[in-house]
């Protein structure tokens, strides 16, 4: 120590002249620079690549399922941790012996730890964004149809603000070793019970942050119609009351400041939790609608106009025609659903064209589930509407092949339905309602189109032994099946309108 | 004066770890000593504003700390180094150093030279951009000096400063303290009798929570006359025997 030869009030040998700056900014400038949240980021960034990069990759390039996944999967593994690092850090003081230090200084406790909590949150929003950002440029650099999803960042954003709050707030309130793995694991736990309560059909866990657009299939929505940001809304709105509220606490206590900034503290405490809850009210009054979830208080009309675009066609005898998003599944499509249709060119409301649509869903009345409407042939002339939400798209886990023959599997039966006339259900259960004469010529019409697009084998009937109208419907599947494609056309011409209207009797099909 | 203090008094529980001190004290350094469990921590804390006392009357730099708004006057302008000084291992000396000088709102623009001074006077100039997690528990003390003097206060607490400082640096830092006493009052919370002599121009012995002894470092030599106290210096045998009186009168009165 010099005190000898430096003079107390000497000028400083080593100053370095910088421009003032407010001190809350020089405070963070430290923190920025110190904070130990800076040791977690090549984790989180490697937790991000194997979470939510690598699978989105694994998947076509839609901006839905894009989005879903820098919301959904990113947080279900960076909350948990960044709750347990929030913790660490805002356990720091009491950890390190620090609390009387600290405690003593005219800036009141409560500004400097929500600057130590700010920046720690800075560091991983960044990583956050510079993720989203890596995934969303790659995503445009596919040609991916539309534009990003902005929603479920933001909503990704405030799961990051508020875990870290949370944290934060567990290890400032109760600094010790153990608190981090804690907050770590109790974030998980909350995460994990969200996820039961949707399952158990709970509506205010509608809330839930890793829930996008509840049960809407990633694939499913924003694509003719423009994303609901409903729940979004309700989500950053209840996560920022959470954040608020844990972040006021720590301004409760009579150190933490004087009286006007504890009041201060208080009604941000007050206000983010009645934020909070009247986010979960709001959930509560969701609903399924149409292309996404919908909350009346916060729905926008303007989000119910359909997204406009020119679709992308083949150019075969029967054109199929899908959304722009879809494009590099057109040759998929039209190689699955070509020779159907060419069996059933020219016959009396066949379909001229294919067209997608938007999935029609259907509110289960038992629970959150939602059921997808199959094909449908409608319009004039006549045309094939198509869903193709709920299928597993090439790269989504099939492959090319895999998705034709899926295809063909799964909408090739609803077609031949719908052409004969009978229901879409009776595809599965056609055989119980055999006893209906008119079913069960439309059910074997459309069982032998099956099975002579595709080879496979007829549908057994139900319950051991083939009863005697089962076996004379078996036949007549084998008849009708057996007949070179030109007869069967030619009498499905003729026929048609009377299968259709269940004039047809199994004995009649030849 | 910049300390004045009125039958102060603090209660843990059933424990009175001070008890009904008077004291005053003006520019200059005061050495407080005393015995473990003495009470000069908790005393030294209450004179940070670290805890509220119990009872009694405490005014600081002409202000009452009781109110927020006399507190936050008075930390602006106090410097406190506690017993046990926490530190943020990954902070440079510098980033701790400046971090507390913001906390102690010193104007933004000032705030690096200060710092640098700050530092150059603990002499940790050369090691001003080191992690706090290397130095060793010396060098750790100097920076919690650094902390403490960064804002020029004008009431400087000071719990142990001297614990882990090598001979030199004590020397040395003996000759800080009477630097900054120009102007300030600087308390002393040391068990090593030796700093008070060299330092100090006022002294207080505290036993059992109660001062038994106020006086120039002379007047506590003297108290060592006629006496067979133990010591290995005028002063330490002045020292043992005030305690020895103390406790004698206080086992007497019970």
């Amino acid at each position: 120590m010099t005190a000898a030869t430096a003079p107390a009030r000497s000028a400083p040998p080593r100053a370095r002249r910088v421009p003032p700056a407010a001190a809350p900014a020089r405070l963070l400038r430290i923190e920025l620079r110190r904070s130990s949240m800076l040791w977690l980021l090549p984790l989180l960034a490697v937790l991000f690549y194997v979470s939510t990069y690598r699978p989105a990759m694994d998947n076509p390039p839609f901006w839905n399922i894009r989005g879903d996944m820098v919301q959904s999967r990113a947080m279900l593994v960076f909350a948990p941790l960044l709750a347990g690092a929030g913790a660490w850090i805002g356990s720091r003081d009491g950890r390190r012996g620090l609390v009387d230090l600290v405690g003593v200084t005219a800036v009141p406790r409560w500004a400097g730890q929500v600057v130590t909590w700010a920046a720690a949150t800075i560091w991983a929003e960044l990583l956050y964004l510079a993720g989203v950002a890596v995934l969303y440029g790659v995503t445009a650099r596919q040609g991916a149809w539309g534009g990003p999803l902005w929603w479920p960042v933001a909503v990704g954003t405030a799961v990051v603000a508020a875990s870290c709050a949370l944290g934060f707030a567990a290890g400032a309130r109760l600094p010790g070793r153990f608190t981090p793995p804690l907050a770590a694991l109790v974030t998980f736990l909350a995460l994990a019970g969200g996820a039961f309560a949707i399952q158990d059909n709970s509506r205010y866990a509608q809330i839930w942050p890793l829930n996008v657009q509840g049960p809407f299939p990633a694939n499913s929505y924003a694509i003719f119609y423009p994303y609901l940001p409903d729940l979004a809304i309700a989500q950053v709105m209840f996560l920022a009351g959470l954040a608020a509220a844990a972040l006021g606490a720590l301004g409760l206590p009579a150190p933490a400041g004087g009286r006007w900034l504890r009041g201060a503290a208080a009604a941000i405490t007050v206000a983010g939790l009645a934020a909070a809850g009247t986010a979960v009210g709001l959930a509560g009054t969701d609903r399924v609608e149409a292309h996404g979830m919908v909350i009346p208080a916060l729905h926008n009309a303007a989000s119910d106009r359909p997204t406009p675009y020119t679709p992308v066609c083949s150019h075969g005898a029967v054109p199929v025609c899908l959304q722009p998003a879809y494009r590099s599944f057109l040759p998929e499509v039209t190689a699955a659903l070509g020779p159907l249709l060419g069996q059933l060119a020219g016959l009396p409301g066949e379909p001229v064209r294919v067209t997608q649509v938007a999935v029609t869903t259907v509110q289960s009345a038992s629970s959150n589930g939602i059921g997808f409407g199959g094909p449908a042939i409608g319009g004039r002339p006549p045309a094939l509407y198509l869903p193709l939400a709920g299928v597993s798209l090439p790269g989504e886990g099939s492959t090319s092949a895999e998705f034709i023959a899926l295809l063909r599997g799964q909408y090739g039966p609803s077609i031949v339905n719908e052409l004969v006339g009978l229901p879409a259900s009776m595809a599965v259960i056609g055989v119980n309602s055999a006893g209906n004469p008119g079913h069960a010529a439309q059910f074997a019409v459309a069982q032998a189109l099956d099975r002579a697009l595709n080879g496979t084998a007829p549908a057994r009937p139900r319950g051991t032994g083939a009863s005697p109208p089962q076996a004379g419907l078996q036949a007549a599947v084998g008849r009708f099946a057996a007949l070179p494609a030109a007869q069967r056309h030619a009498w499905l011409a003729v026929h048609l309108a009377a299968l259709r209207a269940g004039r047809v009797t199994l004995s009649e099909i030849p | 004066m910049n300390v004045e203090i009125a039958d102060l008094t603090r209660r843990f529980g059933r424990t009175q770890a001070v008890a009904g001190v008077d004291l005053e004290a003006g520019p200059g350094v005061f050495g407080l000593l005393g015995p473990n469990g003495a009470g000069k921590t908790t005393l030294l804390r209450m004179l940070a504003t670290v805890i509220p006392p119990s009872s009694g009357t405490l005014r600081l730099l002409g202000r009452d700390p009781g109110g927020y708004g006399g507190r936050r006057q008075i930390r602006r302008r106090l410097g406190y180094l506690p017993q046990n000084l926490g530190y943020y291992p990954g902070f440079t000396v510098a980033d701790f150093v400046e971090y507390f000088a913001l906390l102690k709102e010193m104007p933004p623009g000032r705030v690096p030279a200060v710092v640098a001074a700050a530092v150059e006077r603990v002499d940790l100039g050369d090691k001003a951009r080191s992690k706090l997690r290397t130095l060793s528990g010396g060098m750790l003390r100097r920076a919690g000096i650094a902390q403490a003097i960064v804002n020029e206060p004008d009431l400087l607490l000071l719990d142990e400063p001297t614990a882990g400082l090598d001979p030199e640096q004590r020397v040395a830092f003996r000759a800080l303290l009477r630097d900054l006493a120009q102007r300030a009052t600087v308390i002393v919370s040391t068990h090593l009798v030796e700093d008070v002599g060299a330092a100090c121009s006022e002294v207080a012995v505290m036993d059992t929570g109660r001062i038994v002894f106020h006086g120039t470092p002379d007047e506590l030599t003297v108290r060592a006359e006629g006496t067979d106290a133990a010591g290995d210096s005028q002063l330490e045998r002045g020292y043992s025997a005030v305690l020895a009186a103390a406790r004698a009168t206080a086992g007497a009165r019970s």
